[in-house]
């Protein structure tokens, strides 16, 4: 890939960066993570209390890259064919006709996913990996590109079901929303208080973001570099007081493909071990299976996981 | 003891790799005692140890380019180290290593034109001081009765101002790795910190220049190997001026 080129390139993303900050007042992380996951092709799962512009950033999102929208509100009710879709017997025509679920957009908000139960959530399996959904006889693909973005509340876990490993893992990164502060809560007044702006449009297309994508899996990782991000989750699998079960090997790839996103959001051809190191808890913190002792013994994870982070050396 | 490639031309690079692992858990290795390394240049060094809690490994790392060629023997290494729960101290010793060195192929043309570009830079330079000096002397009052002479102070620029020169004459990855470890020694970098972490902590220290060049060090070191001369060329001018602001600073 040649240097200039991919200087030039990074100036799309960005604008499509600054379009979801003038709409969403604070939320650095979650727009900056929303974009890299958006170029490296994963799905987004974001943590956070009600009220902190989860669904509104991905809409924004939606309507900025000029893509299809839905949102799904998981109920303990809902069925695997609400999110799928259906065949139906039509009685003119005297055959099974297959009704498309609302799976069917490139940017899919699964909001509040563990409200279902585990078959329900499991039925975005097949989509997330495979990006194509089975219903009955039929196998339909899934507009390109693609994107599972799911919303958790920490705080209100009564009626809820764990998300199973197997689909959590499917995850590219898990994000933790945050409160803003003082300062960007009066901006958000003074923004929202009144009338809704208007969501930005169409400031790049899906056919821009494809591209991006083709050219930030070009972005190079140098050898030592690949040996660091190989170090950094295999030290999750090392025998650990608190953890019980380490990230597998798609985190590594889920890593890689992070950093790679992130270099060339800065408009670079290579990746840097602070584009590993940024990208690393994002990636590990839903994939590792933390034990009880972290509650009896009032450990944070994300202390945990800063601590693995920073015991591997960087090149 | 082992080095990598154990064949090599003059002016290519070996790195000199001494291991120790010992089944207890070390607090310290001390009394290092390197092999003589006649015949061979340094271009940089790393040590890393290491415990697990089953044991502990050292490991020393020497970037060597060879001066002259032939058979080089590498004599064995001692290290003296003091076991943790003992408290006394133990030596080994490693096994030498044979070095076979072949004359270096003739200079690339690259390498030829930069040294004569630098050439003309330093005699431009040169004469335009001369001409500076000699018009002001016209104006200073008469000079003061000659001072003793001053031995020369080996300064700290000096060894990066070497490693320098030597990546304007090779701007090969091993090169720029070795200036890339030098500028982090400057900075303090702890072992295994990245550029971002180094920079934060570093952010009251406000060393300009050490900073710039500290980051301009990253895409040549980083980058694809094809790329590597273009990342050179834009970082040396931001590495220079790293020297400069050393040699003008008290």
């Amino acid at each position: 890939m040649n240097n200039d080129f991919v200087e030039g390139a990074g100036v799309a993303p960005k604008m499509l960066l600054e379009a979801l900050q003038a709409t969403i007042v604070g939320q650095e992380t979650t727009l900056e993570a929303l974009l890299h996951a958006l170029i490296a092709g994963g799905h987004i799962l974001l943590e956070g209390p009600p009220g902190l512009a989860k669904t509104l950033a991905c809409r924004a999102l939606a309507s900025a890259a000029a893509g299809s929208f839905k949102r799904i509100q998981f109920t303990p009710d809902l069925l695997p064919s609400d999110i799928v879709g259906t065949r139906i017997f039509d009685q003119r025509a005297g055959a099974f006709a297959t009704v498309l679920g609302p799976i069917f957009a490139n940017i899919v908000l699964a909001d509040e996913i563990n409200r279902a139960p585990a078959k329900v959530q499991s039925a975005l399996l097949e989509g997330m990996q495979e990006y194509q959904v089975t219903i009955g006889p039929e196998t339909h693909r899934l507009p390109n590109p693609f994107i599972v973005t799911a919303t958790m509340n920490p705080l209100d876990s009564e009626g809820t079901y764990a998300l199973p490993l197997a689909q959590m893992d499917r995850f590219l990164v898990k994000v933790l929303v945050g409160y803003p502060s003082v300062e960007e809560e009066g901006r958000i007044l003074e923004r929202f208080g009144g009338e809704m702006p208007a969501l930005p449009r169409d400031v790049v297309s899906m056919a821009d973001v494809m591209r991006w994508r083709a050219q930030a899996r070009a972005v190079y990782v140098e050898p030592r570099l690949s040996r660091y991000i190989v170090d950094l989750v295999s030290a999750t699998r090392a025998p650990h007081e608190y953890i019980d079960r380490g990230a597998s090997p798609r985190a590594t790839l889920a890593l890689a493909a992070l950093a790679r996103a992130r270099a060339y959001v800065d408009g670079r051809s290579f990746a840097l071990p602070d584009d590993v190191r940024a990208a690393a808890p994002a990636v590990l913190r839903h994939r590792l299976a933390f034990n009880y002792k972290t509650i009896t013994d009032r450990v944070e994870p994300e202390a945990l996981i800063g601590g693995i982070v920073a015991s591997v050396t960087a090149p | 003891m082992s080095v990598d490639p154990a064949t090599l031309r003059v002016g290519e690079t070996l790195k000199l790799r001494i291991t120790a692992r010992l089944d207890e858990n070390l607090l310290q290795l001390d009394n290092v005692t390197l092999p003589d390394l006649a015949g061979f240049e340094s271009l940089g060094d790393e040590r890393r140890c290491g415990t697990n809690g089953r044991g502990t490994l050292c490991e020393e790392t020497m970037t060597l380019t060879p001066t002259e060629p032939g058979d080089h023997t590498i004599a064995p290494t001692t290290l003296e180290a003091i076991d943790g729960r003992t408290g006394k101290p133990s030596r080994f010793a490693t096994n030498p290593v044979v070095v076979h060195v072949t004359p270096a192929p003739q200079a690339n043309p690259f390498a030829l034109w930069l040294l004569e570009s630098l050439g003309i830079l330093v005699f431009v330079a040169v004469a335009g001081y001369a001409l500076l000096w000699g018009f002001r002397r016209r104006r200073l009052p008469p000079l003061e009765p000659a001072q003793p002479e001053r031995k020369p102070v080996m300064l700290p620029v000096d060894r990066l101002a070497q490693l320098l020169a030597s990546l304007a004459q090779d701007p090969s990855r091993v090169r720029v790795l070795a200036v890339r470890e030098e500028l982090r020694r400057r900075a303090g970098a702890r072992d295994g910190e990245t550029l971002g972490d180094l920079v934060a902590r570093r952010a009251a220290g406000g060393d300009t220049a050490l900073t710039d060049a500290l980051g301009a060090i990253e895409a040549p070191a980083f980058v694809d190997e094809p790329y590597v001369l273009d990342e050179v060329k834009r970082a040396l001018p931001i590495l220079e001026r790293l020297l400069t602001a050393a040699a003008a600073s008290p």
